[in-house]
């Protein structure tokens, strides 16, 4: 793989903000990072729409720049984006998996885990009744018949917010469980994502 | 027509309220015969809510949709026990079908509105679960004597996953003599991707499953020989 000629780029979800800056502030990645809402999710084609054009504008913007996107299978072309070339995408289903890796993700995923990444555990009210319109008894019954429990993802760049975890578990009828994640998994996805978007650019 | 309770019907399911639905169908109920329910309350209101849902008009939401599912549950699960306590077998009349979520797909949801309106329309389901190989898919439908699988996916990554089971379909010779439904998120933001995947239909929402699945079935019945086209 030859060096590419323009500094790397990357457009990540903002589920991942405050840990890929966490990972920017230790020296681990030196990556200029564009964040879009992490609300696009709950609507696929607008993440689709904006995606694209923030792909188009960074390519604009940074003639020949290789792109990473921080990101999970979210929106319906989003392998058509990753295979683009100079193009390269953390590999995972989505955030969780990003997160976590595929192993620990789909045992916790066959156990009925729901997973709260900490931006999102934040925005819980806006997140599930907001996005998703669970009023009332409705909550309870919705999470109770899909899922055992809400795990909540620890990534150790906030203190855990034990009362809102307790409200939001409360408001589901789920027990929460806190489970400290590390951000390696993170990190060498971002960095397989960084080899594939240098090797596709090469050509 | 009863168009004060379908409104009424479809407001309480705007607003989520699973309990309020069933005040309006019991409410409804005293003045007329509840099997006539699905044809004269359930299925005009359920069409209604199909529409605005499928235009995301604002108060139609996913929890709405799962509300959606479960009025027609309760529906489902009254008529049921009002023909035991009559002492009458209401069995399916239609099917039986096999759905699941493809391999390595934990998305339920979606799966489990469309079981709901089939089974309210009618239809035997047997549902797999999450997860399911295409081994097992093809090992429960030759046993029940399925001619329809629907298999759900939410996204590309695990779409994949129904054209390892439309292969599988086509070793075991079952191609043609099985339809097999696609949807999901992905199937719907792309439903180009249902033929690319070996699909042999699809619907827009669960709402209109059923009148998929009983395409599928009677195209199923024409390549097997048993009825003319």
């Amino acid at each position: 793989m030859s060096a590419p000629a323009a500094p790397f780029r990357c457009l990540a979800c903002a589920i991942f903000r405050r840990e890929i800056e966490a990972l920017r502030a230790s020296g681990c990645l030196d990556l200029p990072v564009e964040y879009l809402p992490s609300m696009l999710h709950m609507v696929p084609e607008r993440l689709d729409a904006r995606l694209e054009a923030a792909m188009a504008a960074t390519r604009k913007e940074v003639a020949g720049a290789p792109l990473v996107l921080a990101y999970g299978d979210c929106c319906g072309h989003m392998t058509d984006y990753e295979t683009q070339p100079g193009t390269g995408r953390t590999q995972g289903i989505n955030c969780c998996e990003i997160v976590l890796g595929s192993e620990v993700y789909r045992r916790l995923r066959r156990e009925g885990a729901f997973f709260l990444m900490p931006e999102w555990a934040l925005e819980w009210r806006k997140v599930f009744v907001g996005q998703l319109g669970l009023l009332g008894p409705c909550a309870r019954e919705f999470m109770q018949e899909l899922h055992t429990r809400v795990v909540y993802l620890d990534t150790g760049v906030l203190p855990v917010p034990h009362a809102t975890l307790a409200e939001a578990g409360d408001f589901l009828g789920l027990p929460v469980e806190v489970l400290p994640v590390s951000l390696d998994p993170l990190l060498a996805s971002l960095q397989q994502a960084i080899h594939a978007a240098g090797a596709r650019d090469a050509g | 027509m009863e168009p004060d309770a379908q409104q009424a019907l479809l407001d309480a399911i705007q607003q989520a309220d699973r309990a309020g639905a069933r005040a309006v169908i019991e409410a409804w109920a005293e003045t007329h015969p509840f099997e006539r329910v699905v044809p004269d309350l359930l299925s005009p209101t359920l069409e209604t809510f199909g529409r605005l849902w499928a235009h995301r008009k604002l108060g139609f939401s996913l929890a709405t949709g799962y509300v959606a599912a479960k009025v027609a549950e309760d529906v489902l699960a009254r008529l049921l026990e009002e023909a035991g306590a009559r002492g009458e077998a209401r069995a399916p009349l239609k099917g039986p079908v096999v759905l699941g979520n493809v391999e390595d797909d934990f998305h339920p949801l979606g799966r489990k509105m469309v079981g709901a309106f089939l089974r309210a329309d009618g239809w035997d389901v047997q549902d797999l679960g999450v997860d399911v190989t295409p081994a097992r898919f093809i090992e429960a439908a030759e046993a029940c004597g399925a001619r329809v699988i629907g298999a759900s996916a939410m996204m590309y990554t695990t779409a994949k996953n129904a054209a390892r089971l439309r292969e599988a379909m086509e070793q075991r010779g079952l191609a043609g003599r099985v339809q097999l439904a696609l949807g999901g998120a992905v199937f719907k933001l792309r439903p180009e991707l249902v033929a690319t995947f070996g699909g042999d239909g699809t619907a827009p929402s669960a709402l209109e499953a059923p009148a998929l699945f009983a395409e599928l079935w009677q195209r199923a019945s024409i390549l097997a020989g048993e009825v003319e086209p």
